[in-house]
């Protein structure tokens, strides 16, 4: 099945831009204490993700109606997500108001739902043919 | 409402609905007639379906993709005129036994004695 497509590339490109931008943001206003304008940041960082989501997701489907019930945008989100998190923590980038039992925390109850978002895509699966949905194949 | 109305209207939405599963008969017997680029399937499908069937490009193209990713349908890229390379399209081996296997399973009985009667009678 092909599952890195043009469109899901695109998505995770813009992704790693904007997480990025957020992380920097983030970590800007939290040490200069600026806590009550950090969730403007992260609202927009939200809307932003949802934007570029809704975009590429719907380009994809267009392009190529892969029935995996957003799986591959899922997993992408959140492999992108928590690498650049952990990594800003590597490089010693965050605030000294952020801790990254944070990110370890999102990282594990993310990670519960990204594995029940992929036990629900395997028992999909049985509806499709190479990751086709059966009903719209010949449609 | 009066008959010749309700006929036609009758008519229009029986055909709407049966032509909704007809496009993917008429594509692979397009391409089992020769290999084709789309504006070529296109006139194929609209020319032997009499105008009944009309597809857009786009929509054409949409499905070539989905049939290529199940693997019935390849392609190679040719000559395009004056333009940019062109692709292709034809059947593989496994899409021509689909071919064959829908028409006999589906079609072939409308070319049994009792349903060509019923076909042809106009009472």
């Amino acid at each position: 099945m092909k599952t890195i497509t043009k469109n899901l590339i695109a998505f995770s490109i813009g992704l790693v831009v904007f997480t990025v931008a957020f992380r920097f943001s983030l970590s800007f206003m939290l040490q200069n204490r600026l806590f009550s304008n950090a969730w403007i940041v992260a609202i927009t960082y939200g809307v932003l993700i949802f934007i570029i989501g809704w975009i590429f997701g719907k380009k994809d489907k267009i392009n190529l109606p892969l029935y995996d019930i957003g799986f591959r945008f899922h997993l992408a989100t959140y492999i992108i997500c928590n690498l650049i998190a952990e990594i800003w923590y590597l490089m010693d980038l965050q605030s000294e108001y952020e801790n990254i039992r944070a990110v370890h925390l999102t990282a594990i109850f993310w990670g519960i739902v990204l594995l029940i978002h992929f036990i629900i895509y395997l028992f999909t699966r049985k509806n499709a043919i190479k990751g086709l949905k059966k009903s719209e194949i010949f449609e | 409402m009066n008959k010749n109305n309700l006929l036609s209207e009758l008519l229009s939405a029986w055909e709407e609905t049966y032509k909704k599963g007809q496009l993917t008969l008429w594509i692979f017997l397009s391409l089992k007639d020769g290999k084709k680029y789309v504006d070529e399937i296109k006139s194929f499908v609209e020319v032997q379906s009499n105008h009944t069937m009309t597809c857009e490009s786009q929509s054409l193209y949409r499905n070539l993709r989905k049939y290529q990713h199940v693997g019935v349908v390849d392609f190679e890229t040719g000559e395009g005129n004056k333009g940019p390379e062109r692709k292709y399209y034809f059947l593989t081996e496994l899409g021509i036994e689909l071919l064959n296997n829908f028409i006999e399973r589906n079609i072939n009985l409308f070319f049994s004695e009792q349903i060509k009667n019923l076909i042809i009678s106009e009472d």
